[in-house]
């Protein structure tokens, strides 16, 4: 049996008795089984619950399972959720019906119990494998066209060093991205969030890059415009092109000036940078006061320099890392992160060591997670 | 996902009855939400007080609804936030987007001044 297959099921029978023996049927083959007593109860608990396979009676009194089918197919978000019905007798006009309601298959009532757990654990090893492929087809493709949200070599800047430690939920692409863009005088460092996971915020990343990428081009070859000018033309853009209507993404803006070391930030919707600062010891927060890009027309963005020491570090991060899960619950505590960084780098931890750590607790992480760091390492002339 | 509690001439008062609300939830969480923006034509006030946990896909359908409703004319209001939640909503600006109170009570007193 391949690892890791999840076995959530919704079982709807009115029915007590048969609903009760056959959720102890399933639950003892390992599925996480929600039972309902009829249409109406299933929908409700749908709304709360995404199971991987619908097991619904078809005859029952109120919503009977035809009906029930139709209100599922309604809700874009569980349509695509294999379904199967349950019948007490064979009826072909029944299953007609049902068949053409996208219904994969149908299991009468009096198969043994240990058959149905059987087939439909089958069913869901068959649908894990098809998105198995699926999802291969899709890799390759990524691959073969040579798109990545972040960059495959590190920058190159008199008197910092430069690194980032990049992870994808579930190894699947998603909203993060970073880029490290080289003008003349400048270094400009880029680091988004795109809200959403998967396949689908990695999409739209491309589009956000590219603005991004444009403005800040701009911004040099003009030779005029601040960092914050620079997050405000990328968020105009953002909110008047209707293709990212509702996409929304944070993004930190770090400006680095080549000659004298001097670093600018702007920031939109990001978490607060870490500062490092190796006299003291101490990790400070550096807020920015700017709106996530795509929320409103005006995202009240402003600019700051941010002094650095050689050897201070500055840390600049995605929501992913201040994600954890505790005791099976799902928490957002930024104060734990930083106090964690802290510990790490008050013990004299390098970036390296900070990614190896990272890289282990990483198949707990549920969001893409992604940090830069950039560390001074001496003063410039 | 979203349970009418109370209705008022000028707003609805919805729970969201969910704990963590995640990428599984947010589409459907946006569809219900410009339904009943939608069906209902005013403002509408969301308790969050049993939301335990929010990603940024929700934290996305939530933004996408205030958008909604202010294109109509009308505004989302955040009612009994999580601390864990309103501190993540602060962390990233979101609170001076929404106007968040701790129950519809404080919510009535603020709107009607």
């Amino acid at each position: 049996m391949a690892t890791g297959l999840s076995k959530n099921i919704l079982l709807v029978d009115d029915n007590p008795l048969f609903l009760k023996i056959l959720c102890q049927a399933f639950t003892t083959a390992g599925f996480n089984c929600h039972a309902a007593n009829s249409g109406v109860e299933a929908l409700q608990s749908l709304k709360a619950f995404k199971p991987d396979v619908i097991l619904s009676d078809y005859e029952m009194p109120g919503m009977n399972g035809l009906e029930f089918r139709l209100q599922v197919l309604q809700i874009d978000a569980l349509k695509e959720i294999p379904f199967l019905f349950l019948t007490a007798h064979e009826d072909e006009g029944i299953m007609y019906t049902g068949l053409n309601l996208q219904a994969i298959d149908y299991v009468l009532k009096t198969t043994p119990f240990d058959v149905i757990v059987a087939k439909l654990t089958n069913l869901l090893h068959t649908v894990s494998k098809q998105r198995q492929i699926t999802e291969q087809e899709i890799r390759k493709t990524v691959a073969a066209l040579n798109i990545k949200p972040v960059p495959a070599v590190l920058p190159q800047i008199d008197g910092f060093e430069i690194d980032f430690w990049h992870h994808s939920y579930q190894n699947i692409p998603g909203g993060d991205f970073i880029d490290f863009i080289n003008t003349g005088n400048y270094l400009f460092v880029v680091i988004g969030d795109l809200m959403g996971k998967k396949w689908k915020a990695w999409f739209y990343t491309f589009t956000y890059l590219s603005y991004i990428r444009a403005a800040i081009r701009f911004s040099v070859i003009t030779a005029h415009s601040s960092l914050a000018n620079t997050l405000q033309q990328i968020n105009a853009v953002v909110c008047q092109d209707e293709g990212l209507a509702n996409i929304l993404s944070s993004l930190s803006l770090v400006r680095i000036e080549k000659a004298t070391g001097k670093i600018i930030y702007s920031g939109a919707g990001d978490l607060p940078l870490l500062n490092y600062r190796a006299d003291t010891q101490e990790l400070k927060q550096i807020k920015s006061t700017g709106m996530l890009l795509g929320v409103l027309p005006d995202g009240f963005y402003t600019e700051q320099e941010i002094a650095m020491a050689p050897s201070d570090q500055l840390y600049i991060f995605t929501d992913g890392l201040i994600d954890i899960s505790s005791g099976g619950k799902q928490k957002t505590d930024y104060r734990f992160f930083a106090n964690q960084m802290s510990g790490y780098l008050q013990a004299g931890q390098l970036f390296n060591d900070i990614k190896n750590n990272l890289q282990q607790k990483a198949a707990g992480f549920t969001d893409d997670s992604s940090i830069i760091c950039i560390k001074k390492i001496n003063t410039h002339a | 996902m979203l349970k009418i509690v109370n209705e008022h001439p000028q707003y609805i008062v919805a729970k969201v009855d969910i704990g963590e609300a995640n990428l599984t939830h947010s589409d459907q969480f946006k569809t219900e939400l410009v339904s009943l923006l939608n069906y209902k034509q005013r403002n509408v006030w969301l308790n969050m007080e049993q939301v335990t946990y929010v990603d940024s896909s929700f934290l996305g359908a939530l933004v996408a609804g205030l958008k909604y409703a202010l294109g109509a004319g009308d505004d989302l209001v955040l009612l009994g936030l999580q601390k864990d939640v309103h501190d993540l909503l602060k962390l990233i600006r979101l609170d001076k987007v929404f106007k968040i109170y701790a129950d519809e009570q404080a919510a009535t007193v603020a709107l009607n001044q």
